[in-house]
């Protein structure tokens, strides 16, 4: 019983992930895309890691999402990528990817199950205070990069996102 | 609430995860796809963090997911601003298009 | 005043850096101030410095700077070392440096060549005279081996002042390798003298001298020779002497007859530690002196370049300083080199006001009659010339007598005083023909003198040092250099080297004046061909264009691909090959990264399931 409530959603989320790898819609794959990460967020809080299925939802689903979305609309991709989608995603071009991913699945597998001390079981419950106490005490040079990065990503993103880089391209 | 899982169940979810979004990545030519695969792999990653702490039962798997999580958001926001970059100057979404650097 | 000995060499440096960094921005006349004044103020340094350690009796006096570098036991200091040689060379360095300057100063002045080129000149010549100071001052084998470069970088830059004229340019190439000759033979020399004795500093060389074996001692002063011939030239480097007088005239009178070709002199002086260990060295610079005496002195009978005349009489004069110190007169080479640098700097600078008037003409048979027109050039040259052939009472009479009558007794017999006696005829003969066909006779080119005090002025002051400098030797020069032996005038010997160039002069007056006539000697083939042979300087040009230039010529000509590089090339081409190898994997395409990136991480996890 216990492992069906994981399994569900391990489910659900292999098969949502597998559904957006595939889709030719953009918007249909972020959809997907969607259902994927909320699954994943109900294993988080099944493996007892609430907060961060909390923040799973408010900014993987959420916020990078809508971005996603944003920029969906932005390029206005209608029937004709669609279309064009359909033209590059011949059956032919799986086969390659495919067999590569297979050989490091079977790898994955191995070296997984082959774990030293496997079978240990999880199971403990790390609320948000533990976490919050550990972030802001041994972390916190970590918290401080992180912050940096997304100053950084935000510059970056703000010059990227202007229009008049267009204009310099080179005649 | 916390249920007994093996680590390796949650480990090959991981695992899955990762593999389906790198499948995205070497097949898929549309840059937007290429980058939600790439979010699925992040996701993953920070999917095997997290069961790891739980394993231990410590907090630092879920401090490493949310450092995934800025990571991950600092990503998206540069790479989309790339994206519409990339699709005004080659008029394509092509990420194939985008392969200037070739020696 | 000693303790200031420093500033000897660096008021020129000062000057030299003075008119570089203003890159010859500065109005001529403050450039003719620093240029001159500079070296000015050095010479009375060295005047004050000199009669104070005259006073003091001391043999030596050193000061010591700071050390250059200190690798291991290897330990070379900036000492300026005073002793009566080093105070001799100074002191002609910077009291005819100075009065050369002075005259360029007006010979200079608005040069119809090198208009710009003015403070250019002055930079180089300061910085000639620090480089001079430096050798000649440096207690130090490195450092005289700075000052011993220094001096050739100055003479190239100065022979190819005039750089228009790509004549000029080869002129300075050619002064440059042929003393490059030496200089490397003299750099082996001052190696191996490192390697036996273990030290440079000249003192202490010198004082170990002794634990040198003969065979050594004996390489090592013929190397040093070798150097010295080179800058000095003497034969068989001689050939780049009478080219170098492409250079204006006085850095002719300056660097190419009274300072750097005395160089050579200078170095085998200083070293007569080593060459009295070596007596075959020893005989080898007598014998290098008396063979560049006889052609030199041959060769200037036929040239017609008043400057080129000049410049064999220089050649000719500086063998009779290596024949000194051969036979062992030391005093007496380097009283010679004293007088020597008066005299031939006073013809040199006098040439320079003639040729100044004449609109830069150099052929002495385009001149003629110019004694009326020219006088204080005339007397000038006169005088000079007087001394050159040593004429009873002038200042080459006494250093030549006493370098001859050394000569006269030197073991192996009255040869080499027989070459000298007989080259102080050729001397006395071609200077007559100078003076008889550029200043008799009648008038060929009108000149326009247009010199000033700062021109005669220094021309006067050479003159009574011409005359009155032997007048030293009883005095101030004799306390100094001690071993001038006052060997009777009256001794057979002594009464044909006196009578001998009067001969000469003689003899000259009527032939060059035309009064006897030796038409039918000159036009005959053998005549002929003789004087050509002469005028060529001996053919040296000529056999070493053939033996050195064109083989070189036709090596450079053949390995033009140049088969060394060969290897290089290689390297470069295969590098280039890796890299296009490499770049093929390059694509620029994002999935084929990742795609490559997947199988590096199949093979890193199966390394770790493995392990």
């Amino acid at each position: 019983m216990d492992l069906a409530l994981f399994w569900i959603p391990a489910a659900v989320a292999l098969a949502s992930t597998l559904l957006v790898i595939t889709r030719k819609n953009a918007a249909h794959a972020l959809i997907y895309l969607v259902v994927s990460l909320l699954s994943v967020a109900v294993i988080f809080f099944v493996l007892g890691a609430p907060f961060a299925a909390a923040l799973e939802v408010v900014i993987y689903a959420g916020a990078i999402v809508v971005l996603f979305l944003f920029v969906v609309m932005m390029l206005n991709l209608g029937n004709t990528s669609v279309m064009r989608e359909s033209r590059w995603l011949r059956p032919g071009m799986w086969v390659g990817p495919a067999i590569l991913v297979s050989i490091l699945l079977i790898t994955m597998v191995y070296v997984i199950v082959g774990l030293p001390n496997a079978n240990v079981t999880t199971g403990e419950m790390v609320g948000p205070k533990a976490v919050g106490n550990e972030l802001f005490r041994p972390y916190l040079l970590a918290v401080e990069l992180a912050g940096f990065l997304l100053l950084a990503a935000l510059i970056g993103a703000y010059h990227l996102g202007r229009r008049y880089l267009e204009q310099r391209r080179e005649p | 609430m916390a249920i007994e899982v093996p680590v390796e169940h949650v480990l090959l979810v991981a695992a899955g995860l990762f593999l389906l979004g790198l499948l995205g990545v070497l097949v898929r030519r549309n840059i937007i796809f290429l980058l939600m695969s790439l979010e699925v792999m992040m996701n993953s990653a920070g999917l095997a963090f997290i069961a790891a702490g739980a394993k231990w039962g410590a907090p630092d798997g879920q401090i490493m997911f949310m450092l995934i999580l800025a990571l991950a958001a600092a990503e998206v926001a540069v790479a989309l601003g790339l994206v519409l970059q990339i699709s005004r100057r080659f008029d394509t979404l092509d990420v194939d298009a985008a392969s200037e650097l070739n020696g | 005043m000693l303790e200031y000995l420093w500033l000897v060499p660096a008021l020129p440096l000062a000057g030299f850096f003075a008119l570089f960094v203003t890159e010859g921005k500065l109005p001529d006349k403050i450039v003719a101030v620093i240029g001159a004044g500079s070296v000015g103020l050095a010479a009375l340094v060295a005047l004050g410095a000199g009669m104070e350690f005259v006073q003091s009796g001391e043999a030596s006096y050193a000061q010591s700077l700071w050390t250059w570098m200190a690798v291991g036991n290897f330990t070379p200091s900036i000492t300026l070392y005073l002793d009566p040689l080093s105070l001799v060379m100074s002191g002609v360095i910077t009291g005819v440096g100075f009065l050369i300057h002075l005259f360029a100063t007006g010979y200079m002045w608005k040069d119809h060549q090198e208009p710009e080129g003015y403070s250019r000149f002055f930079a180089y010549m300061n910085l000639f005279v620090f480089a001079m100071l430096m050798l000649v001052l440096g207690d130090n084998l490195l450092v005289l081996f700075l000052g011993w470069e220094g001096v050739g970088l100055c003479s190239y830059l100065l022979i190819g002042f005039y750089h228009r004229d790509p004549e000029n340019g080869y002129a300075a190439r050619k002064a440059f390798v042929v003393t490059r000759v030496g200089d490397t033979l003299m750099a082996i020399g001052l190696f191996l003298l490192f390697r036996e004795l273990g030290s440079l500093d000249i003192q202490t060389a010198l004082g170990d001298a002794g634990q040198l074996d003969a065979g050594m001692a004996t390489a090592i002063g013929l190397l040093l020779l070798g150097g010295a011939v080179g800058k000095s030239a003497q034969v068989p480097l001689q050939t780049w002497l009478p080219d170098a007088m492409a250079g204006p005239t006085p850095v002719s009178a300056l660097i190419h007859a009274a300072t750097m070709v005395t160089a050579g002199v200078y170095l085998i002086a200083r070293m007569k530690g080593i060459y009295d260990l070596a007596p075959v060295a020893q005989l080898a610079v007598a014998i290098v002196g008396l063979v560049t005496l006889l052609i030199s002195s041959f060769t200037a009978l036929t040239q017609t370049d008043i400057k080129r005349i000049l410049a064999y009489s220089t050649m000719s004069q500086i063998g009779y300083m290596f024949m000194a110190l051969g036979v062992g007169a030391w005093s007496a080479g380097i009283f010679h080199l004293m007088t020597h640098a008066f005299f031939k700097a006073l013809l040199f600078l006098a040439s320079g006001s003639v040729i100044l008037a004449l609109h830069h003409e150099q052929d002495i048979f385009k001149m003629g009659g110019l004694w009326r027109k020219l006088p204080v050039p005339f007397a000038s040259m006169l005088i000079g010339s007087i001394a050159l052939v040593a004429v009873p009472l002038t200042s080459g009479f006494y250093s030549k007598d006493a370098i001859l009558l050394t000569a006269w007794e030197h073991g192996t017999g009255p040869w080499f005083w027989a070459g000298g006696v007989l080259a102080a005829f050729m001397t006395a003969l071609y200077t007559t023909r100078m003076m008889v066909v550029a200043f008799l006779g009648e008038t060929k080119t009108e000149p326009h003198d247009a010199s000033r005090i700062n021109m005669w002025g220094p021309l006067v002051v050479l003159a009574v040092l011409s005359i009155g400098g032997g007048w030293m030797t009883f005095s101030v020069l004799d306390d100094l250099l001690g071993a001038i032996d006052h060997i009777p005038h009256i001794h057979p010997a002594a009464l044909v080297t006196v009578v001998l160039p009067l001969l000469g002069i003689v003899l000259g007056y009527f032939v060059f004046s035309g009064r006897m006539n030796v038409n039918s000697l000159v036009e005959s083939s053998f005549g002929d061909a003789l004087r050509r042979f002469w005028q060529s300087g001996w053919a040296f040009d000529w056999v070493y264009y053939r033996v050195f230039v064109k083989p070189f010529l036709w090596v450079a000509r053949v390995n033009k691909g140049d088969v060394v590089d060969l290897a290089f090339r290689i390297t470069a081409a295969v590098t280039r090959g890796f890299h296009h190898v490499g770049a093929l994997t390059q694509t620029g395409r994002l999935r084929w990264y990742a795609a490559n990136m997947a199988i590096g991480l199949i093979v890193v996890l199966l390394i770790v399931a493995s392990v």
